[in-house]
């Protein structure tokens, strides 16, 4: 172990009672926030229900709770929506004052959809599955934006589809931790020391723009869209790390490669950009003149499909497609049409593709550091891993989520005990933490999901290093 | 702003009076058992984040005889302490030049927070203090706990100390909805509603001035936990206009009404209005001499004393880990 002193021995005693109710698989991810891991509900209600847990980290400066986390958490209390992904539970980890999110666990997303189809099928996404992924990913985009909350950092990572069960092929948007509610004023990624990929970063970004608004999200849609029909990234810039400004002069260009450059006459508040008059060779150079985004995406210019991603790769933000008028546009209302499970196809004679489970890292416990054990096989239910400073007494019996003893409270003072337990005050009270419901017991709404391949990572090799979410 | 028709503050946190007396009793009823056990309230953080009341230590004669002397806040004087500290919240945003809307997300967080928890359980001052430092983080005008800990000499330890404890029992509810930006929507809908002309536009910007003093009133009530946001920032308009007297203010609210598919009538307003009215006639900020005698019963039920609080707290801390000793470290200077 990593950790030796703090972790104490591996008995599943000395694990805190919260992580005690779920069996873990192994991490799934991995970010500049933290890890993300698969687990195992133990309890009867929902035994097996997978879920996937996002470990922060402590924020770096001592100064506190991370405020990526409290920001996720807080936004994603708001919000309900079949095509955003559900917080089932907050865990805290009081000797470190670290957060574990636990969602609804989703087996696929699009970095390893497109991945899967480009490295291991050799064809291209089937037209109704794109077209259902992308209406579905409009959809939910188009409830946040009417909540006046802005993504930021949609990619195709963070864009989940839901593997087999009841929500089978439906789509769902995560990774909240940079979104915000707008009207307040944003300020720019680069000053939140925040290092998000660039090649979905909108063209008002890149320019500096001070005040942005949900187009920057149309715009990742748009090279989401295009990354769906060819299975390349379509605008793949050469970050230059560790500049303090947003100016990323690479990725401007491979967009003015594709799309030609963007005119005062197009774009009227261009020359308000900071940095329009940054490097005006390269900027405002014109060295692309034929250029042509159907043939990139090889589509007809008259094709429905092609005026929609024009108009999400619109340069001037004012005059970008928004999210409802999008999911109004006639590429969606023509055959075939979209459905909620993108992942089966309605039509016979289309092919069916099986995409592969996640790749899961059963070497890694839940303080992110590798064990030098073997990994452990999955249906003994073995924990790989435990938390420091653990010590709670020994509870063999895993109870129920969300099943709240009241053995000596009145209902009106549960409030603030349900709480209290969730930092183990009391024994027998909210052992699943805060339920993340208001008011409706969790485990009447949560699908059961089925899961028939449990650790087959068909097509998949082990990954070494996780990608980052 | 995300939508309140769907928020948590709408679904969860706006109360009837009843409710309030109920979640404040049952708190305080807690705490006074604890005491009658001879116990005393306020929380510790342990090792593992539990959240205990301190073990009694009646190993000596002396402290069995201090904690049979510890008498309980009074539902009251708990009401006093939060009024007076409440207060000091919008002195200590003022002094720091945060924005309107981070003192009314720390004076709604610490509200909730209270709604809760007995001040017997867990010290005011430094809840407060908690309270702007996460408002200061979920409003995005991060401040470190060290900077806000400097600007009032605390130590800044206390306040990452709670600021869990905040999150949670909050429910990590933190989006809340104050009454400033309706009365700038109203406003807005006010200048469509009178045509209003250049002289007319002057004179809704005075109303506007006064109506945020009227919310920075109301906000020291109870009724932020009482009223959806809107009907604040009317209610403050209007009290707002029967000084300037700009507009016709009966027929805007019938238009609103008129207009709106609401489920509330124009008489339900003006039942909400004198009951907000009234909340805030009612007011009144407890003088430092009130609140004195009832720090110093709050102390007690802490196991402190004046003369010896050093040596008191440092029995009191049983675990020695760093999270657990320190609740109680801050020597109160806000009191």
């Amino acid at each position: 172990m990593g950790d030796g002193s703090a972790s104490g021995n591996r008995s599943s005693s000395n694990k805190p009672e919260w992580l005690q109710q779920y069996d873990l698989i192994g991490k799934i991810g991995e970010g500049t926030y933290g890890l993300v891991f698969l687990a195992r509900i133990k309890s009867q209600t929902n035994r097996g229900k997978s879920i996937a847990i996002k470990k922060f980290k402590q924020s770096k400066d001592g100064d506190g709770v991370s405020p990526t986390a409290i920001r996720e958490i807080m936004l994603l209390r708001e919000i309900t929506h079949e095509n955003v992904v559900k917080l089932v539970n907050v865990h805290i980890n009081h000797t470190d004052m670290s957060l574990y999110l636990a969602f609804d666990y989703a087996e696929h997303d699009l970095y390893e959809i497109i991945r899967h189809h480009r490295d291991k099928v050799n064809h291209s996404i089937n037209q109704y599955t794109v077209k259902s992924l992308l209406w579905q990913l409009l959809n939910g985009l188009n409830y946040l934006h009417s909540n006046w909350i802005i993504h930021r950092d949609l990619k195709p990572s963070n864009i989940l589809v839901m593997g087999d069960g009841e929500e089978h092929g439906v789509v769902k948007i995560a990774d909240f931790g940079l979104a915000r509610i707008y009207q307040a004023p944003l300020k720019p990624l680069s000053e939140n020391g925040v290092v998000v990929t660039i090649w979905y970063r909108a063209p008002e970004l890149l320019l500096g723009a001070k005040h942005y608004t949900s187009a920057v999200d149309m715009w990742a849609v748009g090279c989401i869209f295009a990354e769906l029909l060819t299975l390349k990234p379509l605008f793949q810039g050469a970050e230059v790390k560790a500049t303090p400004n947003p100016f990323q002069l690479d990725q401007l260009d491979k967009i003015f490669k594709v799309l030609g450059h963007p005119t005062l006459d197009k774009w009227p508040s261009l020359a308000n950009l900071p940095h329009w008059q940054q490097d005006v060779q390269h900027i405002q150079g014109h060295k692309y003149d034929n250029t042509s985004l159907s043939n990139v995406v090889h589509l007809s210019p008259k094709s429905p499909a092609f005026d929609l991603l024009s108009k999400m790769l619109e340069y001037d933000p004012r005059k970008r497609i928004t999210a409802a008028q999008a999911l109004e546009h006639e590429y969606f209302k023509m055959e075939p049409q979209p459905g909620r499970n993108a992942l089966v196809p309605c039509q016979p004679g289309e092919t069916f593709v099986n995409y592969p489970t996640r790749p899961v890292d059963t070497t890694t416990d839940f303080e992110g550091t590798t064990n030098l054990q073997p990994p452990q096989p999955v249906s003994s239910g073995a924990v790989s891993g435990n938390m420091p400073g653990g010590h709670m007494s020994s509870r063999s019996n895993p109870r129920p989520m969300n099943v709240v003893g009241m053995q000596r409270m009145p209902h009106q003072a549960m409030q603030a005990y349900n709480l209290a337990s969730q930092a183990g005050m009391g024994p027998g009270m909210n052992p699943g933490g805060i339920p993340m419901q208001r008011g409706v017991p969790q485990a009447h709404q949560q699908q059961q999901l089925r899961r028939k391949d449990q650790m087959g990572m068909p097509g998949y090799p082990p990954q070494q290093k996780s990608r980052r979410l | 702003m995300a939508d309140f028709m769907t928020s948590t503050h709408r679904a969860k946190w706006v109360f009837t009076p009843q409710q309030l007396v109920e979640k404040y009793r049952a708190a305080n009823q807690r705490a006074r058992e604890v005491l009658e056990k001879g116990g005393t309230t306020l929380m510790t953080i342990d090792a593992d984040g539990s959240l205990k009341y301190p073990e009694p230590q009646i190993n000596t004669k002396d402290n069995a005889n201090k904690r049979s002397r510890a008498k309980p806040v009074s539902i009251e004087e708990e009401r006093c302490i939060r009024l007076f500290l409440e207060d000091k919240i919008q002195e200590v945003c003022k002094n720091f030049h945060f924005p309107h809307k981070i003192q009314a997300t720390a004076l709604i967080y610490f509200k909730r927070f209270y709604l809760q928890w007995s001040i017997m359980e867990h010290d005011p001052k430094n809840i407060l203090l908690t309270c702007i430092y996460a408002a200061c983080k979920i409003e995005e005008n991060h401040v470190s706990a060290e900077e806000l800990g400097k600007g009032i000499q605390q130590d800044h330890q206390m306040i990452l100390n709670n600021e869990m404890i905040i999150y949670q029992t909050l429910e990590f509810d933190l989006i809340v909805y104050a009454p400033y930006r309706s009365v700038e929507g109203f406003i807005n809908d006010m200048e469509e509603f009178c045509n209003a002309d250049d002289d007319l536009l002057q004179m809704l910007k005075t109303l506007q001035e006064t109506a945020r003093l009227e919310v920075d009133k109301m906000m020291l009530t109870d009724a932020p936990l009482l009223f959806p946001p809107g009907q604040l920032a009317l209610a403050a308009l209007y009290n707002s206009n029967a000084l300037h007297k700009v507009l016709d203010f009966d027929g805007y609210l019938s238009n609103i009404f008129s207009r709106q598919s609401s489920m509330h009538t124009k008489s339900e307003f003006i039942e909400s209005l004198n009951a907000i009215d009234s909340l805030i006639k009612n007011y009144r900020c407890p003088p430092r001499s009130e609140t004195k005698p009832i720090n110093k019963k709050l102390e007690s039920c802490w196991g402190l004393s004046s003369h010896d609080e050093g040596k008191k707290r440092e029995k009191k801390s049983k675990h020695k880990s760093k999270k657990s000793s320190n609740e109680a470290q801050n020597a109160p200077s806000l009191a």
